[in-house]
C-alpha cells in the first residue's frame, strides 16, 4: 500500500464531502478516486488488466447507484445540463473538451512506445490443502494428524531438544539455499526463483498453519499444490523422495523453534 | 527477533545485566558472543570453529575454518590476522554469491560479542603484542575512462589476467589448477560481475583486495609490485570490466523481428542488435542428484525472429571449455564411470501451447504438460530434441543437428534455430508471450543429468516490428476523442436549447441569475 497516496486521496474525498457536492461531481470522484487508489495506491502494482476489470465493475455499481431512484437521477440529470448549459461552468465544459483528448492522446502514445510485459498471473499462497495424502504408501490424514514429537514439549524437555536438533542439521542440509539462514526466504539461490521461498518470520506463513498443513507442504512441495497455486513454477522440493516421516516432523519443530512462532491450533475433530 | 531475547538470557545468565561488559576479550561478552554463535553460526562454521558443521559440505567455498587464521576480507598486510573492525564488517555485510549470509538485523553490540568469540577460536589473536599492519585505502579519485585505459597494461604486466583471463571473465590459463589453503577448488573472480565479489564491489574494495590479497587463497598482494600511481588505474580498469553495481536480472527476453540470413554468422550479427537479458542459474537443489555449487551463475540471452524461424543466442561464462568426451541431459544414478564430461547448455519451452496460466513443471516438464528441451552437446558440437516429462522422463525426438558454438575468452555462446511454427510443438506467433528456461552443465565440474544449473520460468516474447512514429497514432486518437466530445456537446445544447426545451432553459436562466453570475 502507497500511504503517500492513499492517505491524501481519503482526505480529499472527505473533505469534498463537507462541501456538499453535486451527486455528478461526487460520483466523478468516487471513480477517480478509485482509479488512483488502484492504479498507484497499490504496491506492488496490478496489472493493467486487473485495474480494467475492478473499473468497469465499480462504473457499473456507480451507474446503478446513481439511477436507483428518480429523485437521484433527475438531480444527475439536472447536473449534467447545468454543467452542459450554464455559462458558470464554460470554463470547465471547454476545459475538459481540450483536456480529455489530450490525455487520450498521451496514453495511446505511452501505449505504443512502452515495453510490452508479459501478464501477471496470480497465485493462491495458501490453497486448501487435500484431506488425505499417501506418504511413502501410508495414509496420512491432513486435517487431523499432529506432530507426534510437539507433546515432548512439557514431558520430555531433553528428547524434544533431541528432535529440534535433527531438525536443524536437516534444514542445513536441505533448506537453507532457498529459504536462508534466519529464515527469511532470501537463501543463496532465491534471486533465482519464482515464487520466492516462504518467509518463515514472517506471521502470514507458519505462524498461521497447522503443523500437519507443513507436512502436506514439505512431503508433497511444489509438485503437489493444486492447480490455483501454480505447481508448475514453485521450487519447493517434494521432501517425500529424501526425507521420512519423523524427519520432516523434526524440521516442523525446527522451523518453529528457531522463529519462535506458534503452530495455529488444530481444530478439534468433531 | 528471537536471538534478541537469547542474549538477554545469556547476560542474565553471565550475571552482568547491571554492567554488559563487551570490552574486546571480557570473558562475559565472549560468553553472550558464544551463545549467539552457537545458535546462528556453528551449523555452517562448526561448534568448535573449525569450519565443519552439518551445513558445511553443501556449500563451496566452504564455510570458514576460524582456527587456521586465514580471512580473506581484511584491511591488513598479505598473512596478517583481521581486525576486529573487518571481522564486524564481514558479519554485517555477508559474502555475496557464497553461503556467507548477511547479518544486518544483529545490533552492534551482537557483533561485537560476536567477533570477540571468534577471536577466541585462534590463539594468534590472544597476543596483543602484535599489531598487524593496516593497508590504508586513500580517498578515490574520480573514475576516468583514461585511467581505466592505463589500467590494462598494468593489468597485464602483472599477471592477473593469468589467472583471472583477458577478459576478466574468470578463464585464466591457471585458473583450472588453482585451490586453496584447504586443498578445494577455487575459482578466480569473475571480474566482469563485480556483484558477486566477497568482499564488496566499490573501487575502494577492488583497491583492498588486491593490495591485501585474499589469505588462504590464491589471490596474492599486489602491494609491494604495483606502484601507488598505477593502483588507481588498475582499479579503475577492474570497475570497468563490469556494466554495473547489480546484475539488473532480467524476467524477458525480447525477439526483435529481423531479417535472418542462413549463415551462422550473419544471424548472430542480426542478434547483436537486440537487447541482451540476463537470466540467474541456481544449483539445482531440488530432486535427484542435486548440485549444491552449480559453476555458472547466469547466462545472458539474445533473441530475433523472421516469418519463418526463432533465433536464440544464449551465452554464460566458462573457465574453460570441455569439448572432449559427451554429456546427457538424462537422469544420471550418479555413476562414477567418469567419462569425460563435456559443457553442455539446453533451452526449454512448453510443448504446446499454455491453457490460461498453466505451464509445465519448470524442471524438465512433466507429464501433463511437457516440454520441448532443445539439448546442445558442446563437445559434439550438436543439438538434439528431446521431449521432457521431468528428468526421467526425457526421450529423444529427432535427429541431432549440428550447432553453432563458440568458445571465446571465458564465454561459450551457442545459437538455437527454431522453426516458428514447426509441425510438432508450440507455434510462436508476434506478439505472444512465450514461457522459456535454460539449464547449463560444466563439464570441468561433473555436471550432467539433473546435476547442473538451471533457471526457472523466463518470457519470451516476439515483438511486433515498429510501424512507424507513435506520434500519428497518438495525435488521430487525440483528434477523435475531440471530435466526440464536441459533438455530443454540441448535440446536446442544440437539443437542450430549442423551443421544446423552454422549460428547461428558464430553470438554466433562473440559475444562472441565482448563482449570481455577473455576465
Ligand atoms: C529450491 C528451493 C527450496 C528448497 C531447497 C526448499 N524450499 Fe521450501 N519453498 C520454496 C519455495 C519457492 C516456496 C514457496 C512457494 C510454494 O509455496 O511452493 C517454499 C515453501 C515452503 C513451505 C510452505 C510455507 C507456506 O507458507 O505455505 C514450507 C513449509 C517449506 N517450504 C519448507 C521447506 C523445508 C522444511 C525445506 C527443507 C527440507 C525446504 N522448504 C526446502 C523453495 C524451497
Ligand atoms: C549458511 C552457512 C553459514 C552461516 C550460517 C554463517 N556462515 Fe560465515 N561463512 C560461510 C561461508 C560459506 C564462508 C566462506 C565464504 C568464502 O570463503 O568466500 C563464511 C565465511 C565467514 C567468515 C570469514 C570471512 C573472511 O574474511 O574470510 C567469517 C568471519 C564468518 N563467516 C562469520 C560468520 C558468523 C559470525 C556467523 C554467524 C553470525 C556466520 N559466519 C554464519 C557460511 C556461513
Ligand atoms: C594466482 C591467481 C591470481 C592472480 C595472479 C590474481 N588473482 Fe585475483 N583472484 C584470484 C582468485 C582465486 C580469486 C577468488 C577468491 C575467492 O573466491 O575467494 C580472486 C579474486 C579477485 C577479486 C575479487 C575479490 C572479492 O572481493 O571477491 C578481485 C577484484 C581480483 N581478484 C583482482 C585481481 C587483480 C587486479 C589482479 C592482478 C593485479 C589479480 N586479481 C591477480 C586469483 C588470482
Amino acid at each position: 500500500m502507497n500511504f503517500w497516496v492513499v492517505v491524501p486521496m481519503v482526505l480529499a474525498l472527505i473533505g469534498l464531502r463537507f462541501l456538499k457536492p453535486g451527486i455528478l461531481l461526487w460520483l466523478a470522484a468516487w471513480w477517480g478516486g478509485c482509479f488512483i487508489f488502484l492504479r498507484f495506491g497499490i504496491l506492488p502494482p496490478l496489472p493493467s488488466s486487473i485495474i480494467g476489470l475492478f473499473m468497469a465493475i465499480l462504473t457499473a455499481a456507480l451507474a446503478l447507484y446513481g439511477t436507483a431512484d428518480a429523485d437521484k437521477l433527475s438531480a444527475i440529470g439536472k447536473s449534467l445540463r447545468a454543467f452542459l448549459m450554464e455559462r458558470r461552468f464554460a470554463p470547465w465544459l471547454w476545459g475538459s473538451l481540450v483536456v480529455i483528448p489530450l490525455l487520450v492522446g498521451f496514453n495511446a502514445y505511452r501505449q505504443a512506445t512502452s515495453e510490452a510485459v508479459a501478464p501477471a498471473t496470480g497465485r493462491t499462497i495458501h490453497p486448501a490443502p487435500p484431506s488425505e495424502i499417501t506418504f511413502r504408501g501410508k495414509k496420512i490424514d491432513i486435517l487431523k494428524a499432529s506432530n507426534p514429537f510437539r507433546e515432548l514439549e512439557g514431558k520430555d524437555k531433553a528428547a524434544f531438544a533431541g528432535h529440534v536438533a535433527g531438525g536443524r542439521a536437516i534444514y542445513y542440509k536441505n533448506c537453507v539455499f532457498c529459504h536462508g539462514d534466519n529464515m527469511e526466504g532470501d537463501g543463496l539461490y532465491s534471486h533465482g526463483l519464482d515464487p520466492q521461498p516462504a518467509n518463515f518470520a514472517d506471521p502470514t506463513t507458519i505462524a498461521m498453519l497447522q503443523e500437519s498443513y507443513l507436512f502436506w507442504r514439505i512431503a508433497k512441495g511444489g509438485p503437489g499444490l493444486p492447480e490455483e497455486s501454480a505447481p508448475w513454477a514453485s521450487a519447493m522440493p517434494a521432501w517425500e523422495a529424501t526425507l521420512g516421516e519423523d524427519e520432516i516432523w523434526d524440521v516442523i519443530l525446527f522451523l518453529y523453534s528457531f522463529t519462535g512462532r506458534k503452530p495455529r491450533a488444530q481444530e478439534r475433530a468433531e | 527477533m528471537t536471538y534478541r531475547f537469547g542474549y538477554l538470557y545469556a547476560l542474565i545468565l553471565a550475571g552482568t545485566i547491571a554492567s554488559p561488559a563487551r570490552s574486546e576479550g571480557g570473558s562475559d561478552a565472549c560468553a553472550a558472543g558464544k551463545r549467539l554463535y552457537m545458535e546462528k553460526c556453528s551449523q555452517c562454521h562448526g561448534e568448535s570453529g573449525d569450519g565443519k558443521g552439518v551445513g558445511a559440505d553443501f556449500f563451496n567455498p566452504r564455510p570458514r575454518d576460524f582456527t587456521s587464521g586465514a580471512f580473506k576480507l581484511r584491511t591488513t598486510e598479505s598473512g596478517e590476522l583481521p581486525t576486529g573492525g573487518d571481522l564486524a564488517k564481514v558479519i554485517r555485510n555477508g559474502m555475496p554469491y557464497t553461503g556467507m549470509p548477511a547479518w544486518p538485523r544483529f545490533s552492534d553490540g551482537e557483533v561485537a560479542d560476536l567477533v570477540c568469540f571468534l577471536k577466541t577460536l585462534n590463539p594468534d589473536f590472544a597476543d596483543t603484542s602484535v599489531h598487524p599492519k593496516t593497508v590504508t585505502v586513500p580517498k578515490p579519485p574520480a573514475y576516468r575512462e583514461e585511467s581505466a585505459r592505463k589500467g590494462r597494461a598494468i593489468y597485464e604486466e602483472n599477471k592477473c589476467l593469468d589467472c583471472h583471463g583477458s577478459l576478466g571473465r574468470g578463464d585464466g590459463e591457471s585458473a583450472p589448477t588453482l585451490k586453496d589453503d584447504w586443498g578445494n577448488p577455487i575459482r578466480p573472480a569473475d571480474l566482469t560481475r563485480r556483484w558477486t565479489f566477497r568482499g564488496g564491489h566499490r573501487r575502494e574494495d577492488i583497491y583492498r583486495t588486491f593490495m591485501t590479497g585474499l589469505n588462504g587463497t590464491p589471490m596474492p598482494s599486489f602491494m609491494a609490485s604495483v606502484k601507488e600511481e598505477d593502483r588507481w588505474p588498475l582499479v579503475d580498469y577492474v570497475y570497468s570490466l563490469s556494466k554495473g553495481d547489480d546484475p539488473g536480472y532480467a524476467s524477458m527476453v525480447t525477439a526483435v523481428s529481423a531479417k535472418l540470413p542462413k549463415d551462422a554468422d550473419g544471424i548472430r550479427e542480426a542478434l547483436a542488435r537486440s537487447k541482451p537479458a540476463l537470466f540467474p542459474v541456481i544449483g539445482q537443489v531440488i530432486e535427484g542428484r542435486r548440485n549444491f555449487f552449480p559453476a555458472a551463475n547466469a547466462v545472458e540471452v539474445r533473441a530475433a525472429y523472421d516469418s519463418e524461424s526463432v533465433a536464440i543466442l544464449v551465452s554464460w561464462h566458462d573457465m574453460s571449455p570441455q569439448t572432449s568426451g559427451s554429456n546427457s541431459p538424462l537422469a544420471s544414478k550418479g555413476d562414477s564411470s567418469r567419462a569425460p564430461l563435456t559443457d553442455a547448455v539446453a533451452l526449454q519451452i512448453p510443448f504446446k501451447a499454455p491453457e490460461g496460466n498453466a505451464k509445465p513443471y519448470f524442471l524438465a516438464g512433466d507429464k501433463k504438460n511437457p516440454v520441448e528441451f532443445r539439448f546442445a552437446d558442446l563437445g559434439k558440437g550438436e543439438i538434439r530434441d528431446f521431449l521432457g516429462k521431468g528428468w526421467s522422463g526425457l526421450t529423444a525426438s529427432g535427429a541431432a543437428v549440428k550447432a553453432d558454438a563458440r568458445y571465446d575468452s571465458g564465454e561459450w555462446s551457442v545459437l538455437f534455430l527454431r522453426p516458428r511454427r514447426p509441425a510438432k510443438g508450440l507455434a510462436m506467433d508476434r506478439g505472444v508471450f512465450v514461457p522459456i528456461a535454460f539449464s547449463v552443465w560444466d563439464g570441468f565440474s561433473g555436471e550432467s543429468g539433473e546435476h547442473g544449473g538451471v533457471t526457472s520460468w523466463y518470457t519470451l516474447y516476439l515483438k511486433p516490428p515498429e510501424e512507424g512514429s507513435p506520434i500519428l497514432p497518438a495525435a488521430a486518437r487525440a483528434l477523435a476523442a475531440l471530435a466526440a466530445g464536441a459533438a455530443i456537446v454540441f448535440a446536446a445544447r442544440f437539443r437542450l436549447g430549442r423551443p421544446g426545451a423552454a422549460a428547461l432553459s428558464k430553470s438554466h436562466l433562473s440559475v444562472d441569475t441565482e448563482s449570481g453570475d455577473p455576465r
